[in-house]
């Protein structure tokens, strides 16, 4: 525990004590890496010049393209909100599977899952859910904790769902291609979807009161006509996600630039509705502003702590411990997830990404372990980094854009049951590996022996070389006389039978 | 036993490294300095390789040696081509030379006194500690067989390559390292340049664009430099020193060979993977050449330190390339005809 | 205390100033990036120079718009305590933390960021990417930034004291950042 020293653990206690006192996490983040960045000079550990990497790090978060999603998508769901076009989508699943009880659950469920396909951060998925449907929830008799519970948990599935953040740094991390990683999300994705609906139909018949139908009034008798018209306000935003989505399928824009392009949608859907005023664009733009200050300061906050962490050898200390355990494959697994979900009490996903799945990877790789279907159950797993209390980043989100009404502690209590389903999926995901791997495209097994390439183009209207018996014009230099190489037709591949 | 003490003092230095673990022969590389270092100085002075963004971000290397935030960098010198193009003749500037005659140059040549007189007003001192031998063009989802067929191609390419194949018409792009292969997948780029087969199939980039061209006449036979603090090399001893420039040379070394013998399997994994193996034009290459000779003329013209370095670099190539004709060429293109007739 | 209180106000105008220009920046920062995506799909053209620029402004909104995030009490917080205890107190905690939490980082982090950007500017160093913009002024960002933030912290401490004091009232409650 204190083989090296007593500074990393210290610093774990540090980080939680900073913050329960109650000041912004971002600057607390900052002085506790600081304070003990002072300690790690005084003991030797590093010196004065190696604090100067912070600036470097922040360069390096405010220049990251993929942050960018942040305030793009924060501002789709703020116009969105704003001109009540989401309501309109989510009120519109609600009032379709009104009659049942938990109703907008499923339809906050759904329309996670459906946000999840479009964005790959957390934050701008917590934060359009939150702002979007916590209130309408809450309007209609939802208990505060299933009702956060239930966004929260709907918020994180973005991050199994492709595209994803995390499983793009995974697969950087574990040296994998990003597009096998969505492949073997795919499965986890359906999985963890079905786990919540099925909670909320367990709850609904065992407990009916926390998730009650809506009113009468409310979503009106079944009519064909309100039928036509729940499905006509709905046409609106699907368009819009469909618009955003489909900008990434076909190739018009990056993920990042969809969100851009989500915006101008959402823009030109208000002003069809004759709702896009500017008043209404500034109340989005301001709340846009300082969501997204307050997110990435946090990230620039929790990069001070991590690189005193390092310096500190807080990653040999980790390393050390990880080393000798017993119990094969199935044993390594079972602790590695232990540890990563404690880990994750007090580290966020890009952290363990960086410091801890470095360390993994070779240990899992040596024990025969398919580093995808690792990749994928560890990006499960981090999923709950998202969702503990009292530091989950998806509760702070949550927390900061949550009516007074209501109480921290129901976020807390209301994480917990989806924290559970979470660790569900871990172990299915863990005991049955094809979850992950039967979606994975085979390569054709072959043996590289019978691999025959011929390369093309030496010669040709390839890159040719000169003929090799010509003299190049300097006397006494010519080339010795060789046969030229015969022109090739491009690539050919002959398996040889 | 003092006196030793003092010989052999105790010294513990931090490198960062530009590349993240994955990527197991670059990434490699700090480790082999690492523990040469370690063994051949009986401990007394360790330098402990970090992965890109364990303390600094990969790009930002440069500063963070020069800042004395840590001692040593593992990178590439042409990642800072933004503070000097002199950067980029550290690495490897388009149609500069092949690994063999960068170590040439560096080693027996001008290469590294030059480039340290340069690397001294940066408050760096570097050493080759790396080099991947020739590259690969790249990823393209279209054929590329005129210079027509370049013009408005999206391509990932960055430093003085994209501004040289941006003279053809190309539109050198950046996308995150994450997007690359939605990216190539969806169309929002055309094309993406990485290393060579070993690295590129781990990538899976030939799942979503099949071409494969070649060469990648802007990295011939790129050197990754390890980057010191030069006022903290200044500070070593004098056998410290010694022991850590051996320490690099093998990896310099060692990187190419780990190369030659990885690359050739994983060029057949993707080619049985539907990769398609294409080469650049005769046309393409020779006006690639003419855009980059005119570039370097432009970067001279304004900039002292390039121009001294590059046109020692280039006196060098005329000769190197006259003798490899008669040496590497004539013995490498005999046995590839008998490679081709399927006599080895 | 009325000269500090003017002192306040002035930071805080300038707090609110760049915080405003900040939430254009998040409307630019969209139109430039779907004009990207849309120049690129239609017209088959793009620049490095107009992909960094959305990257400037995020840096842009990011940094200088967390002064007045800051004056706006919408920096997230764990509020198990903060949110539990009176009003005086949450003024305490608020002062502690300024002066030992907040002061001491922004001040040692506007001073790390001045040689980063002063490094930057000297070299005139541009992008590495072909047709790519110039680096200071992003780096420059960063140094304004955190100067502000330390302008506000040290606005904000005016305000608590004067609070505990009596000379003035303070709003402690802890708002929800999103009306
Ligand atoms: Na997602
Ligand atoms: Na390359």
């Amino acid at each position: 525990m204190f083989d090296f020293g007593i500074i990393p653990p210290a610093m774990f206690v540090g980080m939680v004590l900073f913050m329960l006192y109650g000041f912004p996490v971002a600057f607390s983040l900052a002085a506790v890496g600081l304070f003990f960045g002072i300690i790690g000079i005084a003991t030797g550990h590093f010196s004065e010049a190696f604090l100067q990497a912070l600036p470097l790090r922040f360069f390096g978060i405010v220049s990251n393209d993929l942050l960018l999603a942040i305030p793009f998508f924060t501002f789709m769901g703020a116009i969105l909100e704003r001109c009540g076009l989401a309501e309109d989508l989510l009120e519109g699943m609600g009032k379709l599977f009104g009659r049942v009880p938990g109703g907008l659950a499923y339809a906050v469920i759904l329309v996670g899952a459906v946000l999840g396909a479009i964005t790959g951060t957390v934050a701008a998925s917590v934060i359009t859910m939150g702002v979007i449907s916590l209130p309408i929830m809450l309007r209609y008799g939802y208990s505060p904790r299933l009702a956060t519970g239930v966004i929260a948990a709907s918020g994180t599935i973005t991050q199994v769902i492709p595209p994803s953040l995390v499983l793009v740094v995974l697969a950087d991390q574990l040296g994998k291609s990003v597009g096998d990683m969505y492949l073997g999300a795919i499965g986890p994705s359906i999985l963890q979807v079905s786990i919540f609906m099925i909670y909320i139909l367990i709850l609904s018949i065992v407990k009916p009161a926390s998730v009650p139908p809506l009113p009468r009034e409310v979503r009106g008798d079944f009519t064909w006509a309100l039928l036509f018209k729940v499905l006509s306000g709905m046409v609106p935003s699907i368009v819009l996600i469909f618009l955003v989505l489909g900008t990434i399928f076909m190739g018009l824009a990056t993920p990042t630039e969809a969100g851009a392009l989500g915006v101008v949608g959402a823009m030109v859907l208000a002003a069809m509705h004759r709702r896009l005023t500017w008043p209404l664009m500034q109340e989005a733009m301001r709340s846009t502003m300082h969501i997204t200050s307050m997110v990435v300061m946090i990230l620039i906050g929790s990069t001070c702590f991590s690189l005193v962490f390092q310096g500190m050898d807080g990653s040999r200390w980790i390393e050390h411990m990880l080393s000798g355990i017993p119990g094969g494959p199935v044993g390594f697994l079972i602790f590695v997830n232990i540890f990563i979900f404690v880990l994750a009490f007090f580290l966020d996903f890009f952290e363990i990404a960086f410091i801890v799945i470095p360390m993994l990877a070779p240990v899992a790789s040596a024990l025969g372990i398919d580093l995808i279907w690792f990749g994928v159950l560890i990006c499960v797993n981090m999923q709950t980094s998202f969702m503990h209390p009292p530091f989950g980043f998806a509760l702070f989100y949550l927390r900061s854009i949550a009516d007074r009404g209501v109480k921290t502690s129901d976020i807390y209590m209301g994480a917990l049951p989806w924290v559970g389903m979470q660790l569900i999926l871990v172990a299915i995901v863990i005991f049955w590996p094809q979850s992950v791997t039967y979606w994975l495209k085979k390569g054709p097994e072959v043996d590289l022996n019978t691999i025959k390439i011929e390369v093309p183009g030496f010669g040709g209207n390839g890159l040719g070389l000169p003929p090799m018996g010509t003299p190049p014009g300097m006397p006494g230099l010519s080339l010795p006389p060789m046969n030229g190489l015969p022109g090739q037709p491009p690539a050919q591949v002959k398996p040889a039978q | 036993a003092p006196a030793i003490a003092q010989e052999n003092p105790k010294i513990a230095w931090r490198m960062t490294s530009s590349f993240p673990k994955s990527l197991d022969t670059i990434y490699g590389a700090a480790d082999d300095i690492s523990k040469h270092l370690a063994a051949s100085t009986n401990g007394n002075f360790t330098i402990q390789p970090f992965a890109a963004g364990e303390i600094i971000p990969g790009l930002q290397a440069a500063d963070a040696v020069s800042a004395g935030t840590v001692e040593a960098a593992h990178t590439c010198s042409y990642y800072f081509v933004g503070k000097d193009p002199t950067y980029a003749i550290g690495t490897a500037i388009p149609f500069g030379l092949n690994g063999r005659l960068t170590n040439a140059w560096f080693y027996e040549g001008n290469g590294n006194t030059l480039m340290n007189e340069f690397y001294a007003t940066q408050g760096i001192y570097g050493l080759p500690a790396g080099n991947t031998g020739a590259q690969m063009g790249g990823w393209f989802r279209k054929e590329i067989n005129t210079l027509d067929d370049l013009k408005g191609v999206k391509m990932r390419i960055a430093g003085l390559a994209g501004q040289v194949i941006s003279k053809l018409g190309v539109i050198p792009q950046q996308i995150a390292g994450g997007d690359i292969y939605p990216a190539l997948e969806k169309g929002t780029i055309d094309a993406s340049e990485f290393v060579g087969p070993y690295d590129d199939l781990k990538l899976g980039l030939h799942k979503v664009a099949k071409y494969y061209y070649y060469p990648g006449w802007w990295e011939g036979g790129p050197t990754v430099h390890a980057f010191f603090n030069l006022e903290k090399w200044n500070s070593l001893p004098k056998h410290y020193q010694a022991a850590l420039t051996d320490a690099c040379a093998f990896a310099n070394t060692n990187m190419m060979a780990k190369y030659d013998m990885k690359n050739p399997p994983a060029l057949k994994q993707l080619v049985s993977e539907g990769a398609t193996l294409r080469p650049f034009s005769q046309e393409i290459m020779e006006a690639c050449f003419q855009a980059s000779i005119g570039i370097y003329g432009e970067i001279s013209a304004s900039n002292p330190y390039f121009k001294k370095i590059y046109e020692d670099q280039t006196a060098f190539k005329r000769d190197a390339y006259l003798w490899m004709q008669l040496s590497e060429y004539t013995f490498d293109t005999f046995m590839m005809i008998q490679q081709r007739a399927g006599k080895i | 205390m009325p000269v500090f209180l003017a002192v306040s106000r002035l930071i805080d105008a300038v707090s609110q100033f760049m915080g405003k220009l900040s939430e254009y920046m998040v409307l630019l920062c969209c139109l430039i990036s779907a004009a990207n995506a849309l120049i690129r799909y239609t017209f088959n053209y793009s620049s490095n120079g107009w992909l960094e620029i959305q990257w400037y402004l995020f840096a842009f909104v990011v940094v200088l718009g967390a002064a007045h995030t800051l004056r706006m009490n919408e920096h997230v917080r764990v509020d198990l305590i903060y949110g539990s205890v009176s009003d005086r107190a949450r003024l305490w905690i608020d002062t502690i933390g300024l002066i030992v939490f907040l002061l001491p980082a922004c001040i040692f982090l506007t001073w790390l960021c001045w040689p980063f950007f002063w490094l930057s500017y000297m070299q005139n160093e541009v992008s590495s990417n072909a047709g790519g913009l110039i680096r200071w002024p992003v780096k420059l960002i960063l140094v304004a930034g955190f100067g502000l933030l330390t302008l506000q912290g040290f606005s904000e401490l005016i305000k608590r004291i004067a609070a505990l004091t009596g000379h003035l009232v303070v709003e402690t409650k802890y708002e929800k950042p999103l009306q």
